[in-house]
């Protein structure tokens, strides 16, 4: 397995780190107005001498106020996410933010992927990417990943039925071959791995690459080993790699090792976790809130954001590929307030 | 199209059963077999063991004793002539806000006491201390008059429109808790021609803290007052619509700036002998909030002290937000005198909380205001108080009717 993005060990790493991310903390204080009212108020004012040090955004910040370091003009996508209470992320990429973002997400997964565009089949329906302007997280995660396959197949139709006969007939064109599966853990689960195992279909030429959380699976007690297993046993599907991403860095993925269990971080990125209460970095093998950090937000201050997932770091340069191994653990629980005035303004009470 | 009776407690009911006349004789204002009733809620809410476990239910627990009914009912007269009657207003339809907390005892307890017929609705989602009243309610049901389980009536029901619907126009007066969407949603429910809605929407609550009335202060009176506004603060989550937010600071800006430093690190003392925390999800949500607020400008410093304590300084009274930052955020400005306040207070605003005036600043300022916003000017320490009078509203006389007979 090759690759030109999991190389730097991690001083080296965050000595660039560093340096490259206190330019873009300038350069988005000088372009965004808001940002640099944040950051004079927190009375940031000399460059960071650590990675750790640099001052991060909570990444929510983006679903409550318009964050962006370009004219609207130069804006030619607004990316959107999910929100689970109505609030959505806006993320304004320009022209090079846009190509920024898509080279380095085809580098990083080259690595698993190879150079070269592979049959794709796509657990999800063709019409959960829709209008171009403004994608939903689905939309996107699947759209982003379209580019790197050809003779794309869609598993599910527009009920969300997993269509069987396509599944064989794509396996009868493709399956002797390395092809690339995209989806969403969850749907990988229910619908990819679930009828490959009832139709005895063999995957094992399939390279998986999949994200969005383990909690829906919890219910069934299926972790990552757990699936990793599962879908080698029954289905002989065996190169599966897990991503950590959001649509607030998007173009940043941190991929899941060959050996499974852990992510890994492209050299333009890093995560720092930290302690709930002091803010604090947690040494290696401590749980805490992930703060993830890259140089790929040109458009919009999301370089160094600290996110609502809870994980741990297990060990650095002692891996696969250099620099920090992670988990995700799961979601910090949303705060609740009690009380009768404007936080509540869910509906009828 | 069922509702879960918690009052009397029960079983499920149809909204045809709990609407069905009694035929009971109907309740008098200020009927003694109410006054009896929510004079043996008081005794139980005053029991020390639950007064410790629910300490806002002490306070329920006192403005329930029979003195405080029997004076509400008196200042209620001593307000009309002699040749004024008063009468129950009739079917009282109570929505408090989705997680209830006991200022919807408060609202019903003086309904009942004007003697009308209560339906209220519990939510679903209603906290502990919920629960312990409504099982302090029943349990002394045994030594009351049964026309109180006639009339008084407490459900849970999830989000039935069609319930909600019926109860609002078969009501001639409706008590509607929780936010201005609350509010909104409810209103689509028509009531009847000559029924009214008694509302209380998104409010907004300051403190203000005298620089001079500080400086003059002695030491442990400054410590009672961050006590007290700790209180006020932190016991709802800063979430309540009575609890302070911005904290004005009202004189000259160089002493201002050190009693700003000394009020803090008391709050800070406090925070922290009373062991008061905020999960991490909280201290996130508040960075959100004040990350947001100085991203609109006008936050010159902000500074975490720990996650239960955050401060943010404002440039001008115009930064004041008016909505929520998280538990435990304050921001600060200062201002010459009380007279800047003026052009800043709106409808929306309710209690303003004080320490260091004295009672002719306080009447200049509220008469300055003319009524155009704050209900309440009370001291620190107080801001959750319930009182009779409520958000403007003197609710004894909200919940009846006047008949006038003249010669």
């Amino acid at each position: 397995m090759l690759t030109d993005v999991f190389t730097l060990p991690q001083p080296d790493k965050e000595k660039r780190l560093r340096d490259e991310l206190n330019a873009l903390v300038s350069h988005h204080r000088q372009s965004c107005p808001p940002y640099a009212r944040i950051m004079d108020a927190l009375g940031v004012r000399d460059e960071a001498a650590t990675v750790a040090e640099l001052p991060w955004l909570p990444v929510r910040l983006f679903k409550t106020k318009k964050l962006v370091s370009v004219p609207d003009d130069q804006v030619i996508r607004v990316l959107t996410s999910s929100g689970t209470t109505g609030e959505v992320s806006r993320i304004h990429l320009d022209r090079e933010a846009a190509a920024s973002q898509s080279r380095m997400l085809a580098r990083t997964l080259a690595t698993v992927l190879g150079p070269r565009r592979l049959p794709m089949l796509v657990v999800d329906r063709p019409g959960v990417v829709g209008d171009r302007r403004s994608y939903s997280a689905r939309g996107a995660g699947a759209l982003g990943m379209v580019n790197f396959g050809r003779d794309h197949r869609w598993l599910l139709d527009a009920d969300d039925r997993p269509d069987v006969e396509a599944l064989r007939a794509f396996l009868d064109q493709h399956g002797r071959e390395p092809f690339l599966i995209f989806g969403f853990t969850f749907m990988v689960w229910s619908y990819l791995y679930e009828v490959a195992r009832e139709h005895g279909l063999d995957l094992s030429q399939g390279i998986l690459v999949h994200s969005g959380g383990w909690k829906k699976l919890a219910d069934r007690a299926v972790d990552n080993t757990e699936f990793r297993r599962r879908l080698g046993a029954d289905t002989g599907l065996t190169r599966i790699h897990n991503f950590y991403g959001m649509v607030e860095q998007i173009g940043t993925v941190f991929l899941e090792g060959p050996e499974g269990g852990s992510l890994y971080c492209p050299d333009f990125a890093d995560v720092i976790v930290r302690d709930p209460v002091t803010w604090q970095e947690v040494p290696v093998g401590t749980p805490g809130v992930i703060e993830v950090l890259s140089t790929l937000p040109t458009s919009y201050p999301g370089h160094v954001l600290l996110t609502e997932d809870l994980g741990v770091v297990h060990g650095v340069d002692d891996g696969h590929w250099p620099g920090k191994r992670f988990s995700v653990l799961g979601r910090l629980p949303r705060a609740e307030a009690r009380g009768c005035s404007d936080t509540f303004q869910g509906g009828t009470p | 199209m069922t509702l879960r009776m918690r009052f009397p407690a029960g079983g499920d009911v149809s909204v045809a059963d709990l609407l069905a006349p009694d035929g009971a004789e109907p309740l008098a204002v200020g009927d003694p077999r109410m006054v009896d009733f929510l004079t043996t809620v008081a005794k139980r809410l005053l029991t020390p063991a639950l007064a410790r476990r629910h300490p806002e239910l002490g306070s329920l627990g006192f403005f329930l004793r029979r003195r405080e009914l029997l004076g509400a009912l008196e200042r209620l007269h001593g307000t009309l002539g002699s040749d004024t009657l008063v009468f129950p207003r009739g079917r009282v339809f109570h929505v408090p806000p989705a997680n209830v907390d006991t200022i919807f005892v408060y609202s019903w307890a003086l309904s009942a006491l004007a003697g009308n017929t209560n339906v209220v609705r519990v939510s679903p989602r209603s906290a502990e201390a919920a629960d312990a009243v409504l099982e302090v309610l029943n349990a002394s049901l045994a030594e009351a008059d049964p026309v109180v389980a006639r009339t008084q009536l407490m459900v849970t029901y999830g989000h039935d429109e069609a319930v909600t619907a019926q109860l609002s126009a078969t009501s001639d007066l409706r008590v509607l808790w929780g936010g201005d969407r609350a509010v909104e949603n409810l209103r689509r429910h028509p009531l009847a021609p000559a029924a009214r809605d008694l509302t209380f929407p998104d409010r907004s609550s300051f403190a203000m803290l005298s620089v001079t009335g500080w400086v003059a202060a002695s030491p442990q009176r400054r410590r009672d007052a961050a006590n007290a506004f700790a209180n006020d603060a932190y016991w709802f989550d800063q979430a309540a619509c009575s609890s302070p937010r911005t904290i004005f600071l009202v004189g000259a800006a160089e002493p201002a700036e050190e009693v700003r430093a000394e009020f803090v690190a008391l709050l800070d003392d406090v925070v922290r002998e009373r062991g008061w925390d905020v999960d991490a999800a909280m201290a996130v949500e508040k960075r959100v909030g004040a990350y947001g607020l100085a991203a609109d400008g006008g936050v010159q410093r902000m500074v975490f002290h720990r996650n239960a304590l955050a401060t943010l300084e404002l440039a001008e009274v115009s930064a004041t937000p008016r909505h929520w930052l998280g538990a435990g955020t304050f921001p600060f400005v200062t201002v010459p005198d009380l007279a800047e306040l003026v052009p800043f207070v709106r409808r929306r605003d309710q209690t303003l909380t004080h320490f260091g005036f004295d009672r002719d600043e306080l009447m200049a300022l509220a008469s300055r205001l003319g009524g155009r916003g704050v209900d309440r000017i009370v001291p620190f320490g107080a801001a959750l108080t319930f009182a009779p009078v409520w958000d403007g509203h003197d609710l004894l006389r909200e919940f009846v009717r006047l008949v006038t007979v003249n010669d």
